[in-house]
């Protein structure tokens, strides 16, 4: 081994997670090792991007990433790429999409709320709303959320207003509004972690129309990349490694973490780090799956294991979307991903056939842009003679006038759902990829079809002249992965049902930490990020104050 | 330094088979089930340096030119034919996807075989109700001596369908989308950045939008 320097903390991954981990820790005087597998971009990078490079061939973000898929352990896998994961610097989060929402208090107590419910395994968080609301504050002004507090009537309560007032509408987002109060729901401008003014150093958004998908070009939208890293590398206490693909975690005298072992993926060699104590933050697939790479004699089954359930509970969220065609111009290759939302369809409601719920977002799921349009209508477009020729080309001209909309709504854990290094499939670098086993609950399956009709009342109701649904989960289109990863190391206070405690520390390794959503014991009706970053403040305050009390 | 001892680099990933990868028509939670028939930097170079035939023969250029004017035929606006679908598909095969040459030759030849054998001429010289017929009958299987085990008529129509698409419709200097044919005909004014991005008046439509070829859209 080359080199072998000492650090404070090693940092595995820098997405949400691990680039807040990074800051926090970096900021009260530690010194921490960052390694993330893939390159550091930059954004002078992202002004050049186009949709084939970047939407269709990831060429920036995940041009290695290689996993397996099956629905359940005794059917074949299938080898591919079904997570969208942003292996480089400032992870996935370098590419979102930025809706940013507070968890509602009873997302944090699902067992409580609705009782055990059959082939689920539901949980209560070990915390509730009233210890995460002051970090969801901070994250929420470092990462510059604009957004109308107090607007969605039903949304967590809040102590504070959004740093930055809300984005200007789009012709599409107001289509929607119009339609939704029609219906009797309440609209209100989404929270989106871009900036709508200078703030935080970063400029404001120029709603160029590349955002989730995209690296932004200026910086104004809040990722760790553009706010954490910098501020982080500015300390001189950061020392981050691109290209730095971690394969095993080394245990050490005292059952303590010791080292983690890397292949530095521009020379293809080995290398080792040491550090007091290491943050897994690798996203719930790339982060069970080193756990459970990192085996040795005194841990047969993967680290942090002695539950059983590294890997297991991976949820992927239930996605439900209508696409829409108007008969005027809807300017949805503008803006930002999301400009308007309702959180009428959350609440949960057992009444409807299915526990939980979800926020619906307008208008435009995925950014809209020329191929995309072209090539992915989903699966139950009306028309297929309608794939080429005259009417394929008919369907071409909407492309101005489209819009959709997106439910992001909770999907119930299942323990057989997991996460696992497959045995039968490496990657380029030799590690076994990883693998997915994973099948929908009936309640997502319900929960989908009714939102499906809610979504298709909305197009009507907009005034849409055709809309169908793009997206949906049935048990014949499952999900074979996502862009939301979540559970796969659940946290609770009880170490036989859970695999990190509270403040995210593993109940076996008491140097080792796990800060991203594989530590949600539920999923939540909403996109995960500002709830990943609000954690990882609360968890870095934990290890500061402990560390200052020496009892690290 | 050591060279990796357990962790010798493996050949680049196998590929999904075209079968498996368009069985999964449909995106599935990724957006990448394309990835692996598109053309990489070195087209994009390739491209700009010309447009003249880097791999097809010219009979072989005028039969894809004629095929990818079916998928987006010309009427009031231009289509593949005026964007220059051919010249994206021959710098693709050109480069990174020239392990799909002789997938392309092989179905070519099984084409203008089809074509013969049931009007006597070549597919080219077809009307375009009869190249329609074959396509059909590519799209649906049915094409007599096809040689090519790498891919059957049906998923090799698919991907001369889909690079035709993003021919069409991505950036020109990729080769297609010649006089920025194909983002006219969808009314998408090109990427924005270096304009400044839009105004909230134009995000509503209340102003005009400039394009990247210099008109203005409603
Ligand atoms: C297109 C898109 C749009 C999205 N939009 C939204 C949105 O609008 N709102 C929202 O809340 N969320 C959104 N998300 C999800 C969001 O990006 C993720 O929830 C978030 O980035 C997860 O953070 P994380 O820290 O858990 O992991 P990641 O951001 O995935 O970071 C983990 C990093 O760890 C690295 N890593 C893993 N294993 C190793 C290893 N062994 N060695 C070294 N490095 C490793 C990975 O390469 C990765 O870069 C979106 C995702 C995508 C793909």
């Amino acid at each position: 081994m080359a080199r072998r320097e000492d650090f404070d903390v090693c940092v595995i991954g820098t997405g949400a997670g691990g680039g807040v981990i990074a800051d926090q820790l970096t900021a009260a005087g530690f010194r921490v090792v960052a390694l993330q597998r893939g390159p550091h971009l930059r954004t002078g990078d992202f002004v050049d991007d186009d949709e084939l490079k970047v939407i269709w061939r990831d060429e920036l973000f995940s041009p290695d990433q290689l996993e397996t898929w099956r629905p359940d352990e005794s059917s074949p896998t299938e080898t591919g790429q079904f997570n969208m994961t942003g292996h480089c610097v400032g992870g996935t989060m370098l590419h979102w999409s930025a809706w940013s929402w507070r968890f509602r208090p009873d997302e944090f107590r699902v067992l409580s709320e609705e009782g055990p419910v059959e082939g689920a395994s539901l949980a209560d968080w070990p915390i509730d709303y009233e210890e995460m609301e002051p970090y969801y504050e901070r994250a929420e002004w470092d990462f510059g959320v604009s957004g109308d507090a107090g607007a969605n009537p039903f949304g967590a309560p809040r102590r504070r207003g959004y740093p930055n007032p809300p984005h200007p509408d789009r012709s599409a987002g107001l289509q929607f509004k119009a339609g939704a109060r029609k219906l009797g729901y309440h609209p209100f401008p989404t929270p989106i972690a871009a900036n709508s003014q200078p703030h935080g150093g970063r400029p404001g958004c120029l709603y160029g129309g590349t955002c989730g998908g995209y690296g932004c070009p200026i910086g104004a939208k809040g990722t760790t990349f553009a706010v954490s890293l910098p501020k982080a590398q500015r300390t001189g206490l950061l020392d981050l490694r691109p290209n730095s693909l971690a394969f095993e975690i080394k245990i050490g005298r005292g059952g303590r973490a010791r080292s983690v072992h890397y292949i530095d993926q521009s020379t293809r060699e080995e290398q080792e780090v040491r550090a007091r104590h290491v943050f897994v933050c690798g996203n719930a697939v790339g982060t069970p799956h080193l756990l459970l790479m990192s085996k040795s004699d005194s841990f047969p089954d993967g680290l942090a294991n002695s539950s059983g359930l590294v890997g297991r509970n991976l949820m992927l969220h239930v996605f439900t979307a209508a696409s829409f065609v108007f008969d005027k111009g809807s300017r949805v290759f503008t803006g930002l991903g999301s400009h308007a939302a309702i959180d009428d369809l959350h609440a949960s409601d057992p009444s409807r056939g299915f526990i939980r719920g979800g926020v619906v977002g307008s208008d435009n799921f995925v950014v809209k842009q020329p191929i995309l349009h072209a090539l992915w209508r989903g699966s139950s477009y009306p028309g297929s003679d309608r794939d080429w020729g005259a009417g394929f080309k008919d369907y071409l001209r909407t492309f101005s006038r489209t819009a959709s909309v997106l439910s992001v709504g909770e999907d119930l854990p299942m323990e057989a759902n997991r996460v696992d290094p497959d045995p039968d499939v490496t990657d380029e670098w030799g590690l076994p990829v990883p693998r997915m086993t994973h099948r929908q609950h009936p309640n997502d399956v319900a929960m989908s079809s009714w939102h499906a009709d809610r979504l298709l009342e909305i197009g009507d109701a907009t005034g849409a002249v055709e809309r169908w649904i793009a997206l949906r989960v049935t048990d014949e289109e499952p999900r074979k992965g996502s862009s939301h990863l979540h559970g796969t190391c659940r946290m609770g206070d009880d170490p036989s049902r859970s695999v990190v405690d509270r403040w995210c520390r593993s109940h076996d390794i008491p140097n080792l930490w796990v800060a991203d959503a594989s530590v949600f014991p539920t999923s939540g009706g909403y996109n995960p990020t500002l709830t990943i970053l609000a954690n990882a403040y609360r968890v870095a305050d934990y290890f500061v104050s402990e560390a200052k009390k020496g009892a690290l | 330094m050591l060279p990796l001892p357990v962790l010798d680099p493996q050949p680049r990933r196998s590929r999904l088979s075209r079968r498996e990868f368009f069985a999964r028509s449909a995106l599935c939670g990724s957006t990448l089930w394309l990835l692996w028939s598109l053309p990489r930097p070195l087209a994009l170079k390739a491209a700009r340096q010309s447009a003249e035939r880097l791999v097809f023969s010219e009979a072989e250029w005028k039969l894809v030119e004629a095929i990818s004017g079916r998928i987006i035929p010309t009427d009031e606006d231009p289509g593949a034919v005026e964007a220059g679908c051919v010249n994206f598909i021959d710098k693709a095969l050109a480069y990174e996807e020239a392990d799909l040459r002789r997938l392309y030759q092989a179905a070519l030849r099984a084409i203008d075989g089809l074509a013969e054998a049931r009007f006597g001429q070549p597919f080219v010289d077809q009307p375009t109700e009869r190249q329609d017929e074959i396509l059909l009958a590519l799209e649906s299987g049915d094409v007599p001596g096809w040689s090519s085990d790498r891919a059957s008529p049906s998923e090799f129509f698919q991907i001369i369908c889909a690079h035709t698409i993003i021919g069409f419709l991505a950036d020109p200097s990729y080769g297609g989308n010649r006089d920025y044919a194909g983002w006219k005909l969808i009314g998408y004014p090109g990427p924005r950045h270096e304009f400044g991005g839009y105004t909230p008046k134009q995000m509503i439509g209340e102003e005009k939008i400039q394009t990247v070829w210099g008109t203005e859209i409603d």
